[in-house]
């Protein structure tokens, strides 16, 4: 569990790290952009026996992104809750391997900005075109299945070397 | 026999039910989203906190990308040296021209009734430290919060021109939404000097494409011309008036042919913005 966290709270400072050091604006998406608490999200969910602590977690940190960096609560926390509610569907039905694991990320992040666009949409919070989804998520695509590759791969190395058992 | 058999719910009451639940779920984004609410102390804790940790982080990364700046700026030391030689000569003439210009501009403003021009403002510098997660927002968030004396609405520029202004303020650290965000709800007033008058516009939208602000209400019989400067006209209450904005880059009219259509370049490099000004009141303490 405790390296489950640390890896959360890694992601969620590489975030606000990651955005500064690539600054992206609504005119030039940066291709080292991603939403890394989702990767995350993803990444740990096959080591995780007990879905109820699973989407505790989940939901506790898709608050901790309102809070901290989008101020939108609840929207994040019901996102966040949203794409674990999609991981384990996805993990249901697919094997899991380093392939479906950049899959299933990949299509988290997608759903991701497409559900937060439909909802600023809605409630007029911008005026935002579909062609900016859809460079927003192409330019996600990169360092997202970097991320899920490097993620999935410590992961397994550390629960085999250290003879970690799926979390109860 | 022995229990009360649950009765499954039937499908269209499901439907209805669900439906329900997306119209509050939509009520309350529309609530939560729009209004730029203060921030509770529970988010402002926590958002101070790993706002601290995130500056310790991109502390040597900072660090470095400043020493090479630094390492730049020192090659063209010489020329930018001769450059400033010859406008040395000429800062006692300025010097004398500023007192007069101000002596000028407080007559006016007792003259005018005007409360607040540039000048009665103080400049607090601040690192932009985290810069539009999630991209719909269009947000930066800088190193400077109520604690020093920032305020939600404060206006932020920096050496080229205006950025944004501050909508939530945590302890230590507030968020700036920048003006090239697609923001329909707060229009800025901006004005263009055109020789002997001022024309008054707002700026309607951002096009990301471009790159350019949209500025419309500017009346059709009048001139503008491609060069001109955009600046905050200081209507409206939150931007200072004189503030540079853009630079006017192409002219054309509405389909009524009442207005004019004028597209401008932000001032500001918004790709690149690590360090900005907060304007506080001078006497706002």
């Amino acid at each position: 569990m405790l390296w489950v966290i640390i890896y959360l709270f890694f992601s969620f400072i590489l975030e606000g790290f990651m955005s500064n050091i690539f600054f992206s604006t609504l005119s030039d998406v940066s291709i080292f952009s991603t939403i890394y608490t989702i990767v995350a999200v993803v990444v740990i969910y096959p080591y995780f026996m007990n879905e109820k602590k699973y989407f505790l977690i989940v939901g506790f940190w898709g608050l901790l992104f309102d809070f901290v960096y989008t101020s939108t609560f609840p929207l994040n926390l019901l996102i966040f809750l949203l794409i674990g509610f999609i991981v384990k569907l996805l993990n249901n039905l697919l094997q899991s391997n380093v392939l479906t694991n950049n899959l299933i990320s990949f299509l988290c992040i997608v759903f991701y900005h497409i559900f937060s666009f439909v909802i600023l949409t809605i409630v007029e919070y911008g005026d935002y075109n579909i062609m900016l989804l859809f460079n927003i998520i192409i330019h996600s695509i990169l360092m997202t299945l970097i991320y899920a590759t490097v993620g999935y791969f410590i992961f397994k190395l550390i629960f085999s070397k250290f003879g970690l058992k799926q979390i109860k | 026999m022995f229990g009360k058999k649950k009765k499954a719910i039937p499908k269209k009451y499901v439907a209805i039910i669900i439906v329900i639940l997306i119209i509050i779920i939509l009520v309350i984004f529309s609530f939560t989203l729009r209004n730029e609410k203060k921030l509770n102390p529970v988010e402002s804790f926590i958002r101070d906190i790993t706002i601290y940790i995130e500056k310790i982080v991109t502390y040597p990364f900072n660090y470095l990308a400043d020493k090479i700046d630094d390492y730049n700026k020192l090659k063209s030391v010489s020329k930018d040296n001769d450059i400033l030689e010859t406008s040395i000569d000429r800062i006692e003439s300025i010097e004398a021209e500023n007192i007069e210009l101000r002596r000028q501009l407080e007559k006016m403003k007792e003259e005018l009734n005007i409360e607040y021009t540039l000048s009665d403002y103080e400049y607090l510098n601040a690192t932009v430290i985290s810069r539009n997660i999630g991209y719909w927002y269009n947000i930066i968030t800088i190193d400077k919060g109520s604690y020093n004396g920032v305020e939600k609405d404060m206006v932020v520029i920096n050496s080229k021109g205006l950025i944004g202004r501050v909508i939530r303020v945590s302890t230590f650290s507030s968020d700036v939404r920048l003006i090239t965000t697609s923001d329909t709800n707060n229009k800025i007033s901006v004005h263009l000097t055109n020789g002997d008058y001022d024309l008054y516009g707002l700026i309607n939208n951002y096009d990301y494409n471009g790159n350019f602000l949209e500025i419309e209400g500017i009346s059709n019989t009048k001139d503008v011309n491609i060069g001109d400067y955009v600046y905050t006209s200081g209507l409206g209450g939150v931007f200072p008036s004189g503030i540079l904005v853009g630079i006017v880059t192409e002219i054309s009219t509405d389909s009524y042919d009442l207005a004019k259509i004028i597209k401008a370049t932000p001032s500001a490099d918004f790709t690149d913005i690590n360090y900005v000004s907060i304007l506080k009141r001078k006497d706002a303490k």
